[in-house]
């Protein structure tokens, strides 16, 4: 089974994937962009992770203790931070995107006109105020 | 494209590349049984070299400093990006309500709430600085304690509410948070330099092994990347609670919602 790690990566990746291809809702599509994203994680930790080894923190174990991979932790971390500054930037796209069209599915989603959008006037009152 | 006629393509695009991904699994070294050997330099040399107990610190911050510094603007450039089309959408002004849905009752926030919130926000703020503090010696750092930082002032929405939190927060202090951080950031990187040493070389006293301040000019980083998320986190909680503020009139022309 030391391929189990690594197939859940792809499966995870795959199925990230489907929920993409298959979205009806903008905010939905950013989840699974981040599912996709978490198979990246998982990649990472199982190619640093060996058995027996300790946290590669050298504080309570002496300098010298087998230790996983550092890299892949560092790497990791700023993924997370960066990843979830991403997400909410594409939230705010969605929230855009709603104002303009009235709706969160990509698949009613228009092309921009010039001079404004003429549709947003009869959309707010199918989707009256918050 | 029908969604049907897409999810049929996706499926023969992924029957496509099972056989390549299984190919590289099977190449890939087994689970748990090596590490690659640039992670085993770095455990076996930084400790000694750098006087950090950290592995993931002494990476971040001083052999693939970088690196973060990279990542740090890509922090910075997100960031800008949000605040940039929400503000830009809403407008500079300020009010100190929230926004009500019409037809919803006003409850009162319980006691309770507000208590709970008043104990364990700072409690979370202290936590969150002695997790910066220990960048260099215990897991930690400026990442995860930027964040946890900027948990504890959520803390204060969900206890006072909107005009409380919006007395606490000031958004020229954020920017001021995040822009300074990544200032910070990239003058330990040229500092060095005017001492003939190159690019975010560790000039500064590397201090004694597992001693809070020990890790020199990582030290300094490891600030600057805590204002920088700290700062970054509080900005976009700020500005995604402001589109919940009570709108001063019609936005635009045409638009009576917002």
């Amino acid at each position: 089974m030391t391929w189990l790690p690594y197939a859940v990566a792809a499966w995870l990746f795959a199925i990230g994937l489907y929920g993409l291809a298959s979205s009806r809702n903008l905010i939905h599509l950013v989840g699974c962009l981040s599912v996709c994203q978490s198979a990246t994680y998982v990649l990472l930790l199982g190619l640093g992770y060996r058995y027996g080894s300790i946290a590669p923190i050298f504080y309570d174990y002496p300098p010298g203790t087998p230790a996983v991979d550092p890299v892949m932790q560092a790497l990791v971390l700023t993924d997370i931070v960066v990843g979830a500054t991403l997400s909410a930037l594409l939230l705010v796209l969605t929230v855009q995107a709603y104002k303009r069209s009235g709706t969160l599915d990509p698949e009613h989603l228009k092309p921009m006109s010039r001079g404004g959008d003429k549709a947003a006037p009869d959309t707010s009152a199918k989707h009256p105020a918050r | 494209m029908s969604p049907r006629l897409r999810l049929a393509v996706l499926g023969v695009a992924l029957l496509a590349l099972v056989p390549g991904a299984a190919a590289t699994i099977a190449h890939l070294p087994d689970f748990g049984a090596t590490i690659a050997a640039y992670g085993e330099r770095i455990n076996a040399i930084a400790p000694g070299e750098r006087h950090v107990a950290n592995m993931v610190s002494a990476i971040n911050f001083d052999l693939r400093g970088l690196d973060t510094l990279g990542e740090e603007f890509m922090l910075l450039a997100a960031i800008t990006g949000t605040v940039v089309l929400l503000r830009g959408r809403r407008g500079e002004t300020l009010t100190d309500r929230a926004m009500r849905l019409p037809g919803r009752a006003i409850l009162p926030r319980s006691e309770a709430v507000q208590l709970t919130c008043r104990l364990a926000g700072p409690l979370l703020m202290m936590f969150g600085l002695y997790v910066v503090l220990h960048a260099t010696v215990t897991p930690g750092g400026g990442f995860q304690g930027g964040v946890i930082l900027a948990s504890g002032t959520l803390l204060a929405y969900l206890g006072e509410g909107y005009g409380g939190w919006r007395d606490m927060v000031r958004s020229h202090w954020l920017d001021a948070l995040e822009g300074g951080g990544a200032v910070l950031f990239t003058v330990c990187g040229l500092a060095p330099m005017l001492t003939g040493a190159a690019f975010m070389q560790n000039v500064l006293p590397l201090r004694t092994f597992r001693d809070v301040f020990s890790g020199g000019l990582m030290l300094v980083e490891n600030a600057g990347v805590a204002l920088a998320v700290c700062g970054g986190f509080t900005q976009l909680f700020l500005e995604f609670l402001e589109e919940t503020r009570e709108a001063d009139g019609p936005e635009e022309p045409g638009e009576d919602s917002a």
